[in-house]
């Protein structure tokens, strides 16, 4: 099944290689991922910590 | 409790009318007689039984400036919306309500005085416990129920392809081998049965609650269970787009002819899927994906709504790239789709730290950082600092003025609008309130007006300007209780 194809507002530019191998097209592609492109955001990635869902526990809601 | 009523720095005082609900009544014709709750609930219900504080007080319900409820749920703070006729104020209130919590929040870390008060938007404690994301449409009652479940059933086990906030590890089914997946989809390791009115335990893929907060007669309220609670503005748009037009190919008799083998089953498997074939079986022994499930829906949903308008044309528009995205490469479709987005950080993360998914600790820190990508705290949560970076890698549907404004204003032309501007103007004399009813206090007379009939456009318009209209309570209730003018009519 083939969606009909519509135009559509241009996406804003996101931080990911779309992982095309030009040279080998065989084979599944693995998409390259970038880090973020902030360092900020690793960096806080860094501090949270690493036991923070261990800790965390709810009751059951709806 | 506290955190609830850290919203309006004075003394609660309950308003809310519970009378008029009743989370019993199944819509197959019967009520049952409790609803299930797991053993670990059951034991807290006890425990908040002998502590002795009135329903009232437990659940502390508050209705906000801006239409919408905010109360204790099982200790988590629930913001209802107000109710909405257009996708794009539903964000605008969505997004309200982090703001309203995330105040909250604060003032109680304030009144604390030790500690950081820290809320998640998100749907587990990945420990086996869940709480919801619920979403409410309006149905003709005149559908048969059978019919609703039939046309859901293929088109909500699928829909986590791009509306899951995605999730690190399997909870239930003693899965233990299964800790080092990444799901779609947060809730869905949570569903036992197709259809069924309980919300806590043995949950449904679709619920059979029969609430309607509006005219019986008429309508039905479909109370959704089975979504994430999203981050991404453009999930929440096209999780609730889709389905609001999924639901116009019901009432139209216009829903693709489906039929799954095992709608319990397939949900978990298209969650769980680290291939992200997501394939499954119909009843018919055919094998389909899960996204040729979905451009099925939206190839009708094309047929019969596109060109009606713009706020139809963007879901036609994100759906149909959505699914071309998770056909050829999912990853396109970081800063739009939760489990994407949520994905890559992870990625990254564990490359940078060298970090492995399938050890025990490591996949601690990672589960640390899927809870820390729903923090509600722009300083602090992954999600929201991803959204404020200058790379625009993240799609915004509504500005911050949007958000702003959205705290204390109810979206134009609603009932809401009408129930958030008689506090403000008539607030004092507000005796109890419900979504479908106001009780006034009038010279010492109780004088109820009926709103259940205030669901569309054009009857909120005639109760919104004959409010604007009234100078007193009995001037709006005079009015109220006049026909439609010529004027006024439809």
């Amino acid at each position: 099944m083939s969606p009909k194809m519509r135009d559509r507002a241009p996406r804003p530019k996101g931080p990911i290689d779309s992982g095309e191998d030009s040279n080998d097209e065989s084979g599944p592609r693995r998409p390259k991922v970038d880090r973020p492109k902030t360092e900020d955001l690793l960096r806080r990635m860094r501090k949270v910590d690493p036991n923070q869902a261990r800790r965390y526990r709810q009751r059951t809601g709806q | 409790m506290e955190l609830i009523r850290c919203y309006a720095r004075e003394d609660f005082v309950a308003l809310w009318d519970y009378d008029l609900e009743n989370p019993r009544r199944d819509m197959r014709g019967f009520e049952v007689g409790e609803l299930l709750q797991d053993l670990d609930e059951t034991e807290h219900l006890q425990k908040d039984r002998a502590r002795k504080i009135p329903l009232k007080d437990l659940k502390s319900d508050l209705i906000l400036a801006n239409g919408a409820r905010l109360y204790n749920d099982h200790t988590h703070p629930e913001y209802s919306t107000a109710e909405c006729l257009s996708l794009f104020d539903l964000i605008a209130q969505d997004r309200a309500g982090e703001h309203i919590v995330l105040q909250c929040a604060r003032r109680r870390t304030e009144q604390r005085g030790h500690g950081v008060v820290r809320l998640y938007k998100n749907n587990t404690d990945f420990e086996g416990h869940s709480y919801g994301c619920h979403e409410n449409f309006l149905l003709p009652r005149s559908i048969p129920f059978d019919d609703v479940v039939a046309a859901l059933l293929p088109f909500l086990v699928t829909r986590q392809i791009y509306a899951g906030a995605g999730k690190v590890g399997v909870e239930a089914d003693g899965s233990r081998h299964h800790q080092g997946v990444f799901q779609l989809a947060q809730r869905s390791d949570f569903f036992e049965v197709i259809a069924s009115v309980d919300t806590m335990t043995r949950r449904p893929l679709v619920n059979t609650r029969d609430e309607p907060h509006a005219d019986p007669t008429l309508y039905r309220r479909l109370h959704i269970i089975i979504g994430d609670a999203n981050m991404c503005e453009w999930a929440t748009a096209l999780k609730v787009g889709a389905l609001r037009l999924v639901l116009e190919l019901l009432e139209a008799g216009n829903v693709p002819a489906l039929e799954l083998a095992d709608p319990v089953g397939a949900v978990k498997a298209i969650s769980r899927d680290s291939d992200r074939r997501w394939e499954l079986e119909l009843a018919d022994c055919s094998v389909i994906s899960a996204v040729d499930v979905q451009s099925a829906y939206l190839e009708r949903a094309q047929s019969q709504t596109a060109g009606r308008d713009a706020e139809t044309d963007w879901v036609l528009d994100e759906w149909q790239a959505a699914l071309q995205a998770l056909a050829a490469d999912p990853m396109e479709l970081v800063g739009r789709c939760d489990w994407v987005t949520k994905k890559w950080l992870l990625d990254a993360f564990a490359e940078s730290e060298g970090l492995d998914w399938n050890k025990a600790e490591d996949r601690a820190w990672l589960q640390s950082q899927d809870l820390e990508y729903h923090n509600v705290d722009p300083q602090e949560g992954l999600y929201l600092m991803l959204e404020g970076a200058p790379d625009g890698s993240v799609v915004r549907l509504c500005d911050e003025a949007t958000t702003k404004a959205a705290r204390v204003t109810p979206p134009k032309g609603t009932r809401a609008w009408f129930r958030g501007h008689v506090l403000e103007k008539f607030g004092a004399q507000v005796r109890s309130l419900n979504w479908d009813s106001i009780e006034f206090d009038v010279d010492g007379r109780v004088r109820t007006v009926d709103l259940r009939g205030c669901v569309d456009a054009d009857t909120a318009a005639i109760f919104n300007t004959r409010l604007d209209q009234a100078g007193t309570v009995q001037e709006l209730l005079a009015a109220l209780a006049s026909p439609p003018t010529a004027k006024e009519a439809p």
